[in-house]
């Protein structure tokens, strides 16, 4: 039972338009696995007569499933934690003296998966910002699926013990059927919101510090190219941009500086860049 | 006297996915199908018991083809290497890891046995009533999670 | 660096032998917390890291977490529950009795990796 060159580039073809995801020739094994469980919900005998079905009447929530089965939403805990410490020990401390009017903070987690970017950045800002100070997050992914996961705030077993840290597991969380609920001190700071980055972006306020991390990845030069530009418009122009750690602007967009923070870089929006100009400013 | 929550298939289902993630499908390529009637091809049985604020079982129950894929995967070997010994301490450790996890879902005072584990179906439970079961196929081969209650606290344990 | 596994269960124990030898631990193996005991008392070098069952026959892990956290000669093994056991109330016990970090079962490679990544067992990234 193997999947046909057609229905994978059917497949190959509706993820890419919908997600800017590019599926290469020689994952149909992945393909054929994901979309089983997918195929025998809604009832089909295989994988082939799903897609079959499916090629012969397009159904957009049958879309948003497959696209869904194949998106890898791998995350975890304070991942690559630098960027969490450079959190705590630069951006906040910054922060709280330029932001003294205000007194609050807004963060983008712009592709948070199942939650756990989200709430992770809830623990830093908590813990690390002074009393009186106010933090909101906004978190948004293209997965409808992972929204309603991440902002239900439950956890299994198995994702609690990726990267927490068992003292905020028992300080943050309690538990709830077969895994972990998020407390409602950190989850009444968290918005979430169905989002496309490849898409033209709805009107947001701008943010302090932006967590693009590891979606990037995904996309070809131009669309990272394009979902950098629209993402920095809507960070304020002192703000941080943190990428995943095989990620960068370097060579994709020169609005954006390098800097180091901690152990780790972020990256600022330039004062301005002359038009016409690419490559080093 | 309370009625005391009693955990739902859809708890063994969660149980069931965190277990496959962890150990028998990291990849998620090869999912424990939910669902199709469990064929009778039930070669192994794993359990364990639990007692004081709750007593009954549950049981871990599979062909042994499926108990063989599941000592490779556990273990890290190739199917063909497997001993018997292998499926036995696999299978007694996936009744333990699900009955651990249903035990924490349960009144506070409630221990888990050490598992057991025989060869066929196991019978050993005739006062108890089965309160659900989670059954399907894991690469075509039957396998199944069940839950049994005993009627009280009269109820010996068996093992 | 050396680490000890302390589980009854072989599986487990091959699996956990796995794992942190893959991260270059030299790895023992005890069936419970007593013979564990026993192992270390004869080593002349005590193991970094201890991962500890919580339900075991003869000394369950919480007695030895404890026997352990008394014993100067094992003061610097950093100890690390891997267990079912997973109400709020039992883990907050073994942190009080002195464990470090806490692992409930089922759980991943990545996720024990994370844990060591964690106490600085391992650098972190170890696993990406
Ligand atoms: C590998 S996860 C990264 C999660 C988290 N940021 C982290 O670093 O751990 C990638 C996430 O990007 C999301 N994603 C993929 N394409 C997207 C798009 N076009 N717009 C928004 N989110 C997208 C996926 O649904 C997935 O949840």
């Amino acid at each position: 039972m193997s999947l046909s060159a057609s229905d994978f580039a059917f497949v190959a073809g509706l993820v890419r338009r919908e997600s800017a995801i590019v599926l290469a020739p020689g994952k149909e094994y992945l393909v054929e696995a994901r979309l089983l469980p997918v195929a025998r919900q809604a009832g089909a005998g295989s994988v082939a007569d799903y897609l079959g079905t499916l090629q012969r009447r397009p159904d957009p929530a049958a879309h948003r499933s497959v696209v869904d089965a194949l998106t890898t939403n791998e995350t975890s805990w304070f991942r690559d934690r630098e960027p969490f410490s450079a959190l705590t020990d630069v951006v906040v401390p910054h922060l709280v003296g330029t932001r003294a009017a205000a007194r609050s903070v807004r963060v983008w987690s712009a592709a948070c998966s199942s939650g756990q970017e989200p709430y992770s950045l809830a623990i830093t800002l908590q813990q690390a910002l002074p009393a009186g100070w106010r933090y909101q997050i906004h978190a948004t992914d293209i997965s409808t699926e992972m929204i309603k996961r991440a902002s239900a705030g439950e956890f299994s077993q198995v994702e609690v013990n990726r990267g927490l840290p068992v003292q905020l597991l028992v300080n943050h969380f309690t538990r709830s059927g077969t895994g972990w609920k998020v407390a409602p001190a950190l989850r009444e700071n968290v918005t979430f919101q169905q989002l496309n980055l490849t898409a033209p972006l709805p009107a947001l306020a701008s943010f302090d510090v932006i967590f693009l991390r590891n979606v990037l990845i995904y996309f070809d030069v131009e669309t990272k190219r394009s979902v950098l530009r629209n993402i920095c418009k809507l960070l304020r122009p002192d703000g941080w941009l943190f990428l995943g750690a095989a990620e960068t602007t370097i060579g994709v967009d020169e609005g954006f500086e390098r800097v180091a923070v901690g152990r780790t870089s972020a990256y600022r929006p330039r004062a301005t860049v002359p038009a016409g100009t690419l490559g080093k400013g | 006297m309370t009625e005391q929550p009693t955990p739902t298939v859809d708890d063994l289902r969660e149980i069931a996915e965190q277990v496959w993630a962890a150990y028998l499908d990291p990849e998620g390529v090869r999912p424990f199908l939910v669902g199709e009637p469990g064929e009778p091809g039930t070669a192994v049985s794993a359990s364990v018991s639990l007692t004081g604020g709750w007593h009954g079982h549950v049981v871990v129950s599979c062909s042994s083809g499926a108990a063989r894929h599941a000592a490779a995967a556990f273990l890290a070997m190739e199917a063909g290497e497997v001993s018997d010994e292998d499926m036995t301490d696999v299978m007694g450790e996936l009744a333990n890891i699900v009955g651990g996890n249903v035990k924490s879902m349960l009144p506070a005072a409630t221990a888990v046995s050490l598992p057991h584990v025989v060869a066929g179906a196991d019978n050993r439970f005739p006062t108890t009533r089965r309160i659900c079961e989670l059954s399907g196929t894991w690469l075509d081969e039957p396998f199944s999670i069940s839950m049994w209650q005993g009627r009280g606290l009269a109820e010996v344990p068996a093992a | 660096m050396h680490a000890i596994v302390i589980d009854d269960s072989r599986a487990m124990r091959l699996i956990l032998r796995r794992i942190v030898g893959q991260c270059g631990f030299e790895v023992l193996e005890a069936g419970d917390g007593r013979a564990a005991l026993d192992l270390l008392g004869g080593l002349d070098t005590v193991p970094q890291l201890a991962l500890v069952d919580w339900n075991m026959p003869n000394m369950d892990g919480l007695e030895f977490v404890a026997a352990a956290r008394e014993d100067a000669r094992l003061r610097d093994m950093t100890l690390v529950m891997v267990t079912t056991e997973s109400e709020q109330s039992q883990i907050v016990r073994a942190l009080a009795a002195g464990a470090h970090e806490y692992v409930i079962k089922p759980f991943t490679a990545e996720a024990m990796i994370d844990k060591l990544a964690l106490l600085g067992l391992v650098p972190t990234g170890a696993n990406t």
